[in-house]
C-alpha cells in the first residue's frame, strides 16, 4: 500500500528465506546455487547486453562527435555545453515539453479524480461510463492519432472546423498555427489519459474504509471537508504514483508530434517548431541528421530532467506529509 | 495488507446500499459535463468507424455526416478499382508485399505474442531467483534492476540501434524482438507479488526433493497467474503499439507492423482526401483487436492497473 517501501531500496531488496550458511568453498556454493543463477541468466544476459551496456555506450557517445560511420571523436562536454548554451531549437523543445507536461499532467489528474469521485460505485451506469472513459487508454496507438489528424484538418469537412463553425467561428488551419500546437497535444493527452488515472483513483478511493466517512458524517463534517480531510490524504500514495508516472510518460511524448505534423521525412516539430518536444528532437538529430553523439547528449539531458523533476515531486509530497501530522 | 484484499479492492467492491436511494438531482446536474465528456471520448472512435465505411464524395461532404448515408466497403476493398472516384482499399494497397495488409497484421500479432511470452517467462524466472532462493548477490541484482527503471529507455535507443545493426539484426524479426525482452518493470512487479506469497510451499517442495526448475514451473508460475495476466496485458499492448523502434530499424515493407503501415498511410492523407477513408479503415482494423482484447480481459486490465498503483 505504501510508496515508502520501494523508495527505500535497502528494505525493498529481497528478503527471501533465511540466509543459507555462507561458508564452504566457492565450488560448493556454485553447486548449491547453480540452478538459481541459471534461472537468472536469460534475463541478466539480455538486461546487460541491451540495457546496461548501451547505457555506458550512450554516455560515451554523448561525449563525442559521432555520425555513425566514422569512429567517434572525443570532444568532452562540448555537446552538453552546445545544447545548454547555444542550441535554440533545443531550448524551444524543452520549453514546449514543459508546457505540455504541466498542462497534460494537471488536467489529466484533475479530470481523472473528478471522474473517479463521480463514478466510483458498482452500479451499471458507473461501470459503463468507466469503460468508456478507459477506452482511449486501451487503443492509444497510431490509429487514433490519425483520427486526430483528421479532426484538426484545414479543410472545411474536418471535424474540428465543423464544431468551430457550429459555434459561429471561422475555419482554422489548426496544424499550421503555432499557437495551438501544444494545446492540441494536451487535449489528446487528457483525452487518452484521464480514464487511466480514474481507474487508479477508483481503486484508491474504494480502499478507504466506509467507517471513516460514517464517523465524519456523525460528527457533522460536510462532504467537502470529508474530501479534504479523509479522501485526499488517504489517496495520497495513489496520487503520488499517478503524478510521477504520468509526468515521466509525458516527458517522453513522441508519436503524436511525429505523426500529426508530418509532411516529409526530414521535418519534425510542426510550424516554427511549435510542437517540437525533446524526444522528437532527439529522433531528428539522431536519425535524420545522424549526429549520434549530440543525440545521445539530448537523451542524457532528458534523463537528468526527469530525474530532477521526480526528486522534487517526491520531496514536495514528503513535505506535505509532514505538514499533515 | 495482503495482495488478495488489494486485488479485490481494485474493482469497486462497495456493496450497494440495501434501500433504494433517492435521486440526488443536484449531484446529477453536476455530473452533466462529465456525460458530455463521455461523448467527447467516444466521438473520435465513432468518427473512425463511420469514416471507414463512407464513400469518397461523402468523406468530403461539408458539413460532414455523422451516419454514413451510403455505407460502402470501398475503403477496405474497392472492386471498381481503376475507375474514376475509386480508391485503393486497405487490402489492395501494398500489392508488392505478399499478403499486403494482412502481412502487417500477422507481423504485429506474431511479434506481440513472442515478446509477451518470452519476456514474462524470463522475468518470472528472475523474480523467483530473487525472492525464493538464497543465492548470494541477489540483492545487488535487484537494486540494479530497479535503479535501471529510473532511466528513460530513449537513453539506450542509439546504442541499441547501433548494436542491432552490428549484429545484423536490423530489418528482421530478431531485431524487433530481442532488444526489448528484458523488462525491468516486469521483474520488479513480479518480485513485489512473490514477496507476499509465503515461502513455506517452496520449502516443502525442496524438502520433497523437487528441483528449482520444477518448483518454478509447478508452484511459482500458477501462483503468479494474476500478476502475469496483468503484466501480459501491459507488455502486449505496448508491443502492439510499438512504433519508434520499428521506425528506426525496419526498412523493408514486408516487416512493417501495423503502426508502421498506418504511419505510411498517414503520409498520403495530406495529398489525397480519398485516402482518408482508407487510413480510417486501416486504423479501425488495427485498433479493433485491442478493444476486443480489452472487453475479453476487462477484469484483469482493471485489476492489473489498480495493483500497479497500489503496489508501487
Amino acid at each position: 500500500m505504501t510508496l515508502k517501501q520501494t523508495a527505500d531500496p535497502e528494505r525493498a531488496a529481497a528478503p527471501g528465506p533465511a540466509p543459507a550458511p555462507r561458508r564452504g568453498r566457492p565450488s560448493h556454493r556454485l553447486q548449491r546455487y547453480g540452478p538459481a543463477y541459471a534461472m537468472l541468466l536469460p534475463f541478466a544476459l539480455l538486461f546487460i547486453v541491451f540495457l546496461i551496456f548501451p547505457l555506458g555506450r550512450s554516455f560515451y557517445y554523448s561525449l563525442t562527435d559521432f555520425n555513425g560511420i566514422k569512429a567517434p571523436e572525443f570532444v568532452g562536454f562540448q555537446n552538453f555545453s552546445e545544447l545548454i548554451v547555444n542550441d535554440d531549437r533545443f531550448h524551444k523543445a524543452i520549453w514546449n515539453t514543459v508546457k505540455y507536461v504541466l498542462g497534460s499532467v494537471i488536467l489529466t489528474i484533475a479530470l481523472g479524480l473528478v471522474l473517479a469521485i463521480a463514478f466510483k460505485t458498482t452500479s451499471l451506469r458507473d461501470r459503463v461510463l468507466r469503460t468508456i472513459f478507459f477506452l482511449p487508454s486501451v487503443s492509444a496507438g497510431v490509429g487514433v492519432i490519425l483520427v486526430w489528424r483528421w479532426i484538426f484538418m484545414v479543410d472545411s469537412w474536418g471535424l474540428g472546423n465543423t464544431v468551430v463553425r457550429f459555434f459561429g467561428g471561422e475555419n482554422r488551419a489548426w496544424l499550421a498555427e503555432p499557437g495551438v500546437s501544444i494545446p492540441i497535444l494536451t487535449t489528446m493527452a487528457v483525452w487518452g489519459g484521464a480514464g487511466y488515472a480514474m481507474v487508479l483513483f477508483v481503486a484508491g478511493i474504494n480502499a478507504i474504509p466506509d467507517e471513516l466517512y460514517e464517523q465524519a458524517s456523525i460528527d457533522g463534517a460536510s462532504k467537502a471537508r470529508q474530501f479534504w480531510h479523509i479522501t485526499l490524504p488517504l489517496l495520497r500514495p495513489v496520487l503520488v504514483f499517478v503524478v510521477i508516472t504520468s509526468t515521466i510518460g509525458a516527458f517522453q511524448i513522441f508519436e503524436p508530434v511525429y505523426l500529426l505534423w508530418r509532411r516529409s521525412a526530414s521535418i519534425v516539430g510542426g510550424p516554427l517548431d511549435s510542437a517540437l518536444t525533446i524526444v522528437p528532437y532527439l529522433y531528428d538529430m539522431g536519425f535524420n541528421r545522424f549526429q549520434l553523439g549530440y543525440a545521445s547528449a539530448i537523451a542524457w539531458v532528458l534523463f537528468l530532467i526527469i530525474f530532477l523533476v521526480t526528486l522534487v515531486q517526491l520531496r514536495v509530497t514528503k513535505t506535505f506529509k509532514e505538514f499533515d501530522r | 495488507m495482503s495482495v488478495k484484499t488489494l486485488a479485490s479492492a481494485g474493482t469497486a467492491t462497495k456493496r450497494p446500499t440495501p434501500f433504494k436511494r433517492r435521486v440526488n438531482w443536484a449531484a446529477e446536474l453536476a455530473r452533466l459535463p462529465l456525460y458530455l465528456w463521455a461523448l467527447v471520448v467516444l466521438i473520435p472512435f465513432w468518427w473512425m468507424i463511420i469514416a471507414a465505411f463512407k464513400t469518397v464524395p461523402e468523406l468530403m461532404k461539408n458539413p460532414p455526416t455523422f451516419f454514413p448515408q451510403d455505407p460502402s466497403l470501398d475503403s477496405f476493398y474497392d472492386p471498381t478499382l481503376g475507375n474514376k472516384d475509386s480508391v485503393e482499399g486497405v487490402f489492395q494497397r501494398w500489392d508488392e508485399v505478399a499478403g499486403g495488409f494482412l502481412r502487417f497484421a500477422f507481423n504485429s500479432f506474431w511479434i506481440t505474442v513472442t515478446v509477451t511470452v518470452i519476456s514474462l517467462l524470463i522475468a518470472s524466472l528472475a523474480a523467483y531467483m530473487l525472492t525464493k532462493t538464497a543465492a548470494p548477490g541477489r540483492r545487488i541484482v535487484f537494486v540494479t534492476i530497479i535503479s535501471s527503471m529510473m532511466i528513460p529507455w530513449q537513453v539506450s535507443l542509439i546504442p541499441n540501434y547501433l548494436l542491432t545493426s552490428d549484429l545484423g539484426m536490423t530489418d528482421s524479426y530478431l531485431g524487433y524482438i530481442i532488444p526489448g525482452l528484458a523488462k525491468a518493470f516486469v521483474v520488479f512487479f513480479l518480485v513485489q507479488y512473490l514477496r507476499s506469497i509465503p515461502d513455506d510451499l517452496v520449502h516443502a517442495a525442496r524438502v520433497d526433493g523437487a528441483s528449482e526448475w520444477r518448483i518454478w514451473w509447478q508452484i511459482i508460475l500458477p501462483l503468479l497467474r494474476p500478476a502475469l495476466a496483468a503484466m501480459a496485458i501491459f507488455v502486449a499492448l505496448g508491443e502492439w503499439n510499438n512504433f519508434l523502434w520499428p521506425l528506426i530499424i525496419i526498412r523493408t515493407d514486408e516487416l512493417f507492423n501495423l503502426p508502421m503501415a498506418l504511419s505510411s498511410l498517414n503520409n498520403s492523407i495530406v495529398s489525397s482526401p480519398g485516402s482518408m477513408g482508407v487510413a480510417m479503415a486501416a486504423s479501425l482494423l488495427a485498433t479493433l483487436p485491442t478493444v476486443v482484447f480489452f472487453f475479453l480481459f476487462q477484469k484483469h486490465f482493471i485489476k492489473g492497473i489498480a495493483l500497479s498503483g497500489i503496489k508501487a
